[in-house]
């Protein structure tokens, strides 16, 4: 597995960064979902793979980031640059404000909560609540990706854009693995009372959470309206939070199998188009199937690494 | 700053209509071995679970080194220096054996929570210096060759230290162990007695509730004795064993089909 990883890992980020030039403009668009979608699984594996958190709204963070960068660009002409920071800051503190009153819950009421936050967030956005909004329509026609007088229209922009958002969520993730808040995380999911009772303070780490993983799906919302130019309701939908939710549990709270589930869930649809209403039929099997035949994920979790020091007599331990 | 004295002082605890303690006050000084025995549903646990802040007492006063520590959390009682294990051994079972111990550096570490995001050079070495501390209790507790092995795939009286460990990488002062030699066998039980002396040589309190009269009477310095929430003997293990009260409630129910 770790000769697997080391070899993997650099061939596909190799692959992803010359995709774009084989590809034609229609699988441009399919490859920049992936790497969007990506992103916002992996935001939310933070919250429910790493501290076993059932969030069930994550749409709402990836839509209010992305309704962020178009409100600012469309309503008050930032460009897109300029929404980044409060496309990842408000987010970030409506998850800090979302998730304080009730991250105490147990696994199956908070997971009815976050989804009644989803419900009310795609209510606001839809009733044009304040007037810039939208209503059901959205939002388009947002200006294209400029950087210091540099027009980046061009879809392979678009593209690089996005890839470096993943590159950057998946720098973060690892960070996070390899730090006391990270391992905090890991502690409160496996066993919340023994984590209180060795001192952690578990509240702060699961509002943390919450918090980082907004954040992230904010972000990767700011590239989806720059995809489309345009931002819609439908988008961030309570549906899309049960995909990214069943993404993370189907591919097993790791980096490959959240990216597996990713490709799964949004790339082979567009595959075999030709099937349509079959496909969804198929994958429902699929999904059920991967469940019961490995029902912690089709690549499992593994923990934060130890460093090596510590692993010196393992070859004759147990 | 006081001694490091714990003292409870007519610790009350109810459920509902059943008073799990009743009134109990005890005091345990720096540098003993304490016990604290009694039957079955005694109520043992439970003043454990009143002192680690898993339960608030609702009534009496539980004060370490002279400060109130009733009503607060678990984890500001083991940023006072206390820290337990439990009976059910509760691992985080899917970890490995370093990471579980290094769940005890937590409190110790300084590092803030960005530092989740982008590392720093002096969150780096920080870091490092906490696995060394994990390392040095891998080899108190005879567990290196299990570093890197999840703890809910090992024994059972191994499972038992790796907890020990993870409460003692915590540099606890006072340290509080349910029932540790349940489930041990003859050999596992000596080691573990071996293993509480170096403990308390290290400076550190311990305070134990037990099950095995043998080994309680072996190790501690100074006992209570529980039945239905209240005390019903204190004194040295000499003491206790010849107490009529203690050998009617406690020894002598083991001839009953007490519960």
């Amino acid at each position: 597995m770790k000769t697997i990883q080391r070899f993997a890992y650099p061939i596909f980020f190799a692959v992803m960064a010359i995709l774009p030039h084989v590809l034609d403009s229609r699988w441009q668009a399919v490859a920049i979902t992936f790497l969007i979608f990506a992103v916002v699984a992996l935001s939310q594996d933070i919250i429910l793979g790493k501290s076993g958190m059932f969030n069930m709204g994550q749409a709402l963070f990836f839509g209010l980031g992305a309704y962020t960068t178009a409100i600012l660009n469309n309503e008050y002409g930032w460009s897109i640059i300029a929404t980044i920071p409060l496309a990842i800051l408000i987010p970030a503190v409506c998850g800090v404000l979302l998730a304080g009153p009730i991250v105490h819950l147990r696994g199956d009421y908070l997971l009815v909560t976050t989804i009644g936050f989803n419900i009310v967030f795609v209510q606001v956005v839809q009733n044009n609540l304040g007037g810039i909004t939208g209503g059901p329509n959205g939002i388009f026609g947002l200006d294209s990706l400029s950087f210091y007088g540099i027009d980046l229209t061009s879809q392979v922009s678009v593209y690089y854009f996005a890839f470096a958002v993943l590159l950057l969520t998946l720098g973060i993730m690892r960070n996070l693995a390899g730090s006391k808040a990270g391992r905090a995380m890991h502690y409160l999911r496996e066993d919340q009372l023994a984590a209180e009772s060795i001192g952690i303070n578990t509240r702060i780490y699961k509002i943390f959470a919450f918090a980082l993983g907004a954040g992230i799906a904010g972000l990767a919302g700011t590239v989806f309206a720059v995809q489309y130019s345009a931002v819609s309701p439908e988008a961030f939908d309570f549906i899309q939070s049960v995909l990214f939710f069943s993404i993370v549990i189907v591919g097993g709270s790791s980096v490959p199998g959240v990216l597996i589930g990713v490709f799964v869930m949004f790339v082979l649809p567009e595959i075999f188009r030709e099937f349509a209403t079959w496909r969804f039929f198929i994958f429902g099997f699929a999904m059920i199937a991967a469940m019961i035949l490995r029902p912690r994920g089709i690549i499992p979790a593994t923990f934060g690494k130890i460093p090596k020091f510590l692993i010196k007599e393992n070859n004759h331990g147990a | 700053m006081a001694h490091n004295e714990l003292i409870l002082t007519d610790v009350t605890k109810r459920f509902g209509g059943l008073t799990a303690v009743d009134a109990l006050s005890f005091k345990v000084s720096a540098g003993q071995i304490y016990g604290i025995i009694g039957p079955n549903g005694a109520g043992k646990t439970t003043v454990f679970n009143c002192i680690t802040g898993i339960y608030k007492s609702e009534q009496g006063s539980v004060k370490w080194r002279g400060e109130e520590i009733r009503g607060l959390t678990p984890y500001q009682i083991v940023d006072r220096g206390i820290v337990r294990t439990f009976q059910t051994i509760r691992l985080f079972s899917q970890m490995s054996v370093a990471e579980n111990v290094m769940s005890g550096r937590h409190i110790k570490s300084k590092q803030k929570l960005w530092h989740g995001i982008v590392h720093s050079p002096w969150s780096k070495r920080d870091e490092l210096a906490n696995w060394h501390k994990v390392e040095e209790q891998l080899d108190f507790f005879n567990l290196s060759e299990f570093a890197a092995i999840p703890t809910g795939s090992l024994p059972y009286g191994i499972q038992r230290r790796v907890e020990m460990a993870r409460a003692m990488a915590v540099d606890p002062t006072l340290l509080i162990l349910d029932e540790p030699a349940a489930g041990l066998n003859d050999k596992e039980t000596m080691e573990l007695l071996q293993t509480i002396f170096k403990i308390r040589d290290k400076g550190v309190t311990v305070l134990l509730i037990e099950h095995d009269m043998d080994m309680v009477m072996e190790v501690t310095d100074y006992l209570t004795v529980i039945n239905f929430g209240k005390k019903i003997a204190e004194g040295t293990p000499e003491a206790i064993q010849k107490d009529p009260a203690v050998i009617e409630a406690y020894l002598g129910s083991e001839d009953d089909d007490d519960e």
